[in-house]
């Protein structure tokens, strides 16, 4: 019997756009795959050891959140953080969640807030928020023999850019993603992976969690090999209704 | 008189008398082609109406409904904005609609729900004797931007108008009673006391867990549902205020009415300060809707006699619990918008002790928040308590596919879970599997509320809402 120990990190701050679902499809998925799941919430304050876990989520704020979080995080969790993500621990980090990992965050006006540092990306605010759904296509998981399409929906208004040792999660078929210029949505460095996309992004999109979910596992058991199929019709009738919608 | 104020009043009433030949309830059109020909006019006209205002997220309608049914009971000659034309142009609208061509007004009152994020903008024009804030909560950020954003409009509109308007805030919102700090306006204060409610968990997904002063983590004494209770901030020392409207027990809260004892302070009723009554409508948020209300009578000087009149004689507002008589059966109609409104519908239906057939509408067009995401800060898991007396679920609107994931992944059986996108076929469907004496719940958002009602309207006889 295999199972997963997952963290939210700071539910109680960061969870503007019911990123909680992408909590609820990863325990959801491991229970219909037959692999038991705890959820740990760690916020301000709390303890954090990063080899407790096996996947660590950080959901998207509004700036009155994220701002009571900056020195917790900085001064608390940044080493933990920092080491897991090296150690190939799995991280989703949405939005907020996303801005945080990087370097910093430059507003419209210059001033530049201190962020993680984790991974070689940064974010300029902008005076516009790009809103809307977003369709991108990704070749890390791969349908039928074409990159998977994953659907979301964004609602951010900084641009965030990647540095070389990053990719990014994939590339914008339709909305604005990253920075709403180079064309390219999320970032991805080891098994860190980062989206604008809310929506809630995994509970829609069954093999980006199913991916997730497969690498924590193969880095916990040596003897894991892969997941089986669910029956996940409601799942591709919702994000096929948005594709269709959208990209017709 | 002024030559441009009769000019913008004509064609605006013009536009009104047209779009009513063409049968439509348009409410927004009169307005906007009134300010284009006289930007002051509502300014204007307004000044001749005691006004008395009613905004914050949840509950603004329906705590307008009765305090509609208040004046009502005091025989007061008043106007009010319905059918959620609760916008500038529409709030501009009824104000024609209710003046003489010279500007004259025919009525005393008025009474007007205006939209959270619209109340800085109506406030430019219109100065209220009352303003009730229900609450704030997470609603529409697509639109709206960020709640702290909001609370903030609301608080610059307040501080446009001047120091006579009474202000009827909730005591047991820690984002709403910080607009009675600081301020020279009479405050009054309605709430919940913590003896006659306490919720049994705490709800993790709360708006404001952080002291809006000093941004410290709020302790609460009682909590009542989403951050609202007995908060209070250790750091800063801002806590809940004392309120002078308090339901103080909660005699019997059944599926279609709840039973209520309130207290009073001195300032707003000197003798008998307590009373019991009856609301005329279910679940724990009506009961803040019907203290909102209440204290916001006493305010003005309504007896207690005639309040409590008109809350056990209210009807809710449009698409709030509207209910329709098909043979037998019955259709329940309830507007849901945002996830702790939802929340509250959905403990609401657990409530009910028949079989349970419940249809969710979710549409994303503009009026609705093109942002689903909410769906996933709703907790249709506590569904699972009820799971027994659920017989059917059915999704529909223009993400009918998206809410039935949201009802999977809460762990409902996916074997009681249809998406049905034809309303026709959904009504049909839903009254089949109703047994008789039974209830089928539709939960639309806005403007897939406005389909089906207007569906349900052809079918069965419903009043056109917008008279």
């Amino acid at each position: 019997m295999f199972d997963l120990n997952i963290c939210h990190l700071y539910p109680d701050l960061l969870n503007t756009y019911g990123d909680r679902g992408n909590i609820l499809a990863l325990q959801k998925r491991a229970q219909w795959h037959g692999i038991n799941t705890t959820v740990q919430n760690v916020t301000i304050g709390d303890n954090f050891d990063a080899s407790d876990y096996d996947i660590i989520f950080l959901g998207g704020g509004q700036d009155y959140e994220q701002e009571i979080i900056q020195k917790d995080v900085l001064e608390q969790k940044n080493t933990e953080i920092k080491n897991a993500i090296e150690n190939m621990k799995v991280f989703l980090c949405i939005c907020g969640g996303y801005q945080l990992m990087g370097k910093y965050y430059k507003t419209w006006d210059g001033k530049e807030i201190e962020f993680l540092g984790a991974l070689d990306l940064w974010t300029v605010g902008g005076k516009e928020r790009m809103i809307g759904n977003i369709v991108f296509e990704s070749n890390f998981i791969m349908e039928n023999g074409n990159p998977l399409k994953i659907v979301g929906f964004e609602n951010h208004s900084g641009r965030t850019y990647l540095g070389e040792n990053i990719r990014p999660l994939g590339k914008v078929l339709f909305g604005n993603g990253n920075n709403g210029t180079d064309g390219y949505e999320g970032a991805v460095y080891k098994n860190v992976y980062c989206s604008y996309s809310h929506g809630s992004l995994l509970p829609k999109n069954p093999m980006l969690t199913d991916h997730l979910l497969t690498l924590a596992l193969k880095q916990k058991y040596t003897d894991f090999d892969a997941l089986g199929k669910l029956d996940d019709t409601f799942e591709n009738e919702a994000r096929n209704t948005v594709i269709q919608r959208i990209l017709k | 008189m002024k030559i441009r104020q009769v000019i913008s009043i004509i064609a605006s009433k013009l536009t009104i008398f047209l779009l009513h030949l063409l049968k439509r309830g348009g409410t927004t059109l009169p307005g906007k082609v009134a300010f284009k020909l006289y930007p002051d006019i509502l300014k204007s006209i307004a000044s001749n109406f005691e006004i008395i205002m009613v905004t914050g997220t949840n509950g603004k309608t329906t705590t307008t409904r009765i305090v509609e049914e208040i004046l009502k009971n005091n025989n007061v000659d008043y106007i009010t904005n319905k059918s959620g034309a609760n916008l500038l142009s529409g709030i501009t609208t009824l104000f024609i609609q209710a003046v003489s061509i010279s500007g004259k007004p025919k009525h005393k009152v008025a009474l007007i729900e205006s939209d959270e994020a619209a109340f800085n903008q109506v406030t430019k024009h219109l100065t209220p004797k009352a303003v009730i804030v229900t609450n704030f909560f997470r609603d529409q950020l697509d639109r709206y931007g960020e709640l702290y954003s909001t609370l903030n409009a609301v608080k610059s509109g307040l501080e446009r108008i001047g120091d006579n308007t009474a202000l009827i805030l909730n005591a047991d919102d820690s984002m709403c009673a910080s607009l009675g700090i600081a301020t020279a306006k009479p405050v009054i204060y309605y709430g919940i006391n913590q003896q006659a409610y306490q919720a049994t968990s705490e709800n993790m997904n709360s708006d404001a867990m952080f002291c809006i002063q000093c941004k410290n983590k709020y302790e609460y004494s009682n909590r009542i549902y989403g951050h609202l209770g007995g908060f209070y901030c250790t750091n800063c020392g801002y806590k809940r205020p004392d309120a002078h409207l308090e339901c103080i027990e909660i005699q019997e809260a059944g599926s279609s009415y709840s039973t209520i004892k309130c207290k009073c302070s001195s300032t707003l009723l000197q003798e008998n300060n307590e009373f019991v009554t009856r609301i005329n409508l279910p679940g724990l948020y009506n009961i803040y809707n019907a203290m909102a209300a209440a204290a916001c009578g006493l305010a003005l000087g309504y007896k207690v006699e005639t309040i409590s009149n008109a809350l056990q004689s209210f009807e809710s507002g449009f698409g709030r619990m509207e209910s329709i008589n098909v043979m037998d059966k019955t259709i329940k109609l309830i507007l849901v918008k945002n996830p702790t409104g939802f929340n509250q519908v959905l403990s609401f239906l657990a409530l009910e002790n028949q079989s349970l057939n419940t249809a969710f509408l979710i549409n994303d067009n503009l009026a609705d928040g093109t942002d689903i995401s909410w769906l996933w800060d709703v907790d249709f898991e506590q569904l699972n308590n009820v799971s027994d007396k659920i017989d059917g679920l059915i999704t529909s609107g223009v993400r009918g596919e998206d809410m039935a994931v949201r009802l999977k992944y809460s762990g409902l059986d996916t074997s009681k879970i249809r998406i049905i996108k034809d309303y026709h076929m959904l009504i049909e469907e839903g009254l089949k599997k109703t047994p008789p004496g039974g209830c089928f719940y539709i939960l639309p958002t806005y403007t897939a509320m406005l389909d089906i009602r207007s569906i349900l309207k052809k079918k069965f006889n419903l009043k056109e809402f917008w008279k």
